[in-house]
């Protein structure tokens, strides 16, 4: 009797498991489907979205984050025809804002050289051993500037976002101001050119 | 009717408010202008030298001379007095500047004390600030053989006017602190 | 208690010691530390009296706690005074100073009024020279403010109008009922010029600065020039001091209490009216 109930037990036990086992099988794979079509559509979702933030200017992300998302949303490989159509439009834009950015750098980095030109030429006057080596070094600089009457400013202070000046001055006086008292005591602030490359407006501030 | 009342209201608060801020200089911005100040002095004692030494060519000189004139105001006097008298010698800034060039030395040694005084800036009556700046210097004279023929040390007190002003610059107007530099006293001192 | 007093004389010592500078060029040692210590502009010694300035002459910060300190005024004020005349710190110069840097302390400020610049000049009178003390203060006005003449010493003057005799002034008056006479009489008030003014209001005060006007419309009073100048100063409660210019060596020299004096306000508001009648 025992042995029997022992028999039917096993065999329906061994039912259960086999029954069982391909019940969960074939749910997993189907799980492992959805679970990766999910993934796909979220994914299509969030690059559609970023996509068009990026294509509408509505991210705070910097330019190297924003090319670094294209970058991820070209890796997931989505082959999706919108996010396709909106990749080319994004890169478009990306590499515009890129030659931007790089045509800003240069301009600052020329804008620092000029700068550092300036401000090398005026200490140069300053220290000249002669009043004719000192000349020279005038007739150069003034060959960076439009005229020898372009306005020399000069910041004396900065208070509650205002500038105090000094009486302006022009060019040619500053340069023989620096040649006579044998001192360079400003520094540029900001140069200002014609369409010609040519400074048509100086501004110093007091080192 | 309403609007113009307002305008003029809004006006006038600006007006009073500009002219509050006007009375009122803060410390940074009257040190600013007493550096600013006192810069024009140094300015002023490097044209004495550069004029008063027999090394520098006529024609710098005479260009030196333009540049000190610009540093002070066109009706500027320069009153000189020597030790032991009262009588003044008054010179207008370019007759003062020439005098020097012309002096008849073989060679000048002329030296400025590490001292300067700043007086406060007190306002006159059209608003303009008024202070006088205090400095000495020491002048040496020497004939071809080299001995000293001449000496002396003077106290130069140097009136500053100080006035703001605005100019227009590129479209933009530019507020700034027009420093001139009025009569001067030169006068001579025991004090070394 | 030994220690702590030397800590303090010490502390006295360094609060004024003058900073010692110097520059050489070429075969000449120039000195700066009289320099530093003279009081080399009237602003100055205002600015000392009030302790506005430290040592080396830099403006301090209104918000600088040293700034105005009354323990660095007792410290200061001592050198503003012509040691000379001075020299040994007198009672009265100790009471000044205890009076000046009490807790109700006053200081001396430029537009505070009650000071007056006497500026002693040449002047030729009908062609010989003569010395004239003129005075001047500093009156507001506009958007700042300027030096006026509030008076003039003119001993010529002063001879026209002396002080006559009380017996004297007397006998010279237009008796009462001189106007029913069509006042017949006045003719003897001309006959005397140098009394002329016994005939005026017992109000009566002789203004110098008219007098002075008209003698320079008139042409016969002709400016030659300044002598010297020196102030007076009546701001301080109870306390008139003088400062007087002193140009010589050593670190006690350009403006310099020359003359103080003890002086309740009632007695003050006399001598005042010669100043600015």
């Amino acid at each position: 009797m025992k042995s029997k109930i022992t028999t039917i037990m096993m065999v329906l036990l061994a039912a259960f498991i086999t029954l069982g086992g391909t019940t969960s099988c074939k749910s997993k794979k189907r799980l492992a489907r959805e679970a990766a079509e999910a993934e796909y559509k979220s994914k299509v979702e969030q690059a559609v979205k970023d996509l068009n933030a990026i294509l509408d200017d509505e991210t705070l992300w910097s330019l190297e984050e924003k090319e670094a998302r294209v970058k991820t949303i070209k890796d997931w490989n989505l082959q999706n025809a919108e996010v396709d159509d909106l990749l080319f439009q994004v890169e478009k834009k990306l590499a515009r804002e890129r030659a931007q950015k790089e045509e800003e750098e240069r301009n600052k980095q020329e804008a620092q050289s000029a700068n550092a030109t300036l401000e090398r030429n005026f200490a140069s006057i300053a220290r000249s051993g002669s009043v004719s080596q000192a000349n020279r070094t005038i007739n150069e600089t003034l060959g960076l500037f439009e005229s020898p009457n372009v306005p020399v400013l000069i910041i004396i202070n900065q208070s509650a976002g205002f500038n105090d000046y000094d009486r302006p001055t022009t060019i040619e006086k500053y340069l023989n101001y620096l040649k006579d008292q044998k001192i360079s005591p400003n520094k540029v602030h900001e140069i200002k050119y014609n369409a010609n490359g040519k400074i048509n407006e100086l501004e110093l501030i007091k080192k | 009717m309403k609007k113009i009342i307002a305008t003029l209201v809004i006006a006038l608060c600006v007006v009073g408010s500009a002219m509050a801020q006007e009375e009122e200089i803060d410390y940074a911005r009257k040190q600013a202008i007493d550096s600013l100040a006192l810069e024009k002095v140094r300015d002023l004692s490097k044209y004495i030298k550069i004029v008063g030494s027999k090394e520098t060519p006529f024609s710098e000189a005479n260009r030196v001379i333009d540049r000190a004139e610009e540093l002070f105001m066109s009706d500027a006097e320069i009153g000189v007095s020597s030790l032991g008298s009262n009588k003044i010698t008054y010179y207008r800034v370019r007759k003062y500047f020439e005098h020097l060039m012309r002096l008849n030395y073989d060679r000048v040694e002329i030296e400025w004390y590490n001292i300067e005084y700043v007086s406060d800036l007190q306002r006159q009556p059209d608003g303009t600030y008024v202070g006088v700046i205090t400095i000495f210097q020491t002048f040496r004279g020497y004939d071809k053989e080299g001995n000293l023929t001449y000496k002396d040390t003077t106290k130069k007190d140097i009136t500053v006017y100080v006035k703001r002003k605005e100019t227009q610059i590129g479209g933009r107007t530019i507020g700034f602190w027009d420093v001139l530099l009025g009569d001067m006293r030169v006068k001579e001192t025991t004090n070394r | 208690m030994k220690i702590a007093r030397n800590i303090i004389l010490l502390a006295l010592t360094f609060a004024f010691v003058w900073p010692v500078v110097g520059q050489t060029i070429g075969d000449f040692k120039m000195d700066e530390t009289e320099l530093y210590a003279m009081t080399k502009q009237m602003g100055q010694f205002m600015r000392r009296f009030n302790y506005e300035e430290d040592q080396y002459g830099e403006k301090l910060n209104p918000k600088d706690p040293k700034y105005r300190n009354n323990e660095m005024r007792r410290k200061s004020l001592p050198i503003l005074f012509d040691q000379q005349k001075y020299g040994k710190q007198t009672d009265l110069q100790r009471y000044f100073i205890e009076d000046v840097t009490k807790d109700d302390s006053t200081y001396m400020t430029f537009l505070g009024g009650r000071w007056y610049s006497e500026v002693s000049c040449t002047f030729r009178y009908n062609g010989k020279p003569v010395n004239i003390s003129l005075i001047l203060a500093i009156e507001k006005e506009g958007l700042g403010s300027k030096w006026v003449l509030t008076n003039v010493y003119f001993s010529d003057f002063n001879k026209l109008f002396p002080n006559g005799e009380i017996a004297e002034r007397e006998k010279h008056f237009l008796h009462p009922m001189s106007h029913e006479l069509d006042f017949m009489n006045i003719y003897k008030a001309f006959q005397n010029p140098e009394v002329i003014e016994y005939y005026a209001s017992k109000e009566f005060q002789p203004d110098y600065l008219t007098l002075f006007f008209y003698e320079i419309k008139q042409g016969r009073l002709v400016f030659q020039h300044v002598d010297s100048v020196k102030f007076h100063v009546f701001q301080i409660k109870d306390w008139y001091f003088e400062v007087s210019w002193f140009d010589r060596s050593g670190l006690n020299s350009g403006w310099l209490m020359s003359n103080v004096i003890y002086m309740p306000e009632k007695e003050k508001t006399n001598l005042i009216k010669f100043y600015q009648p």
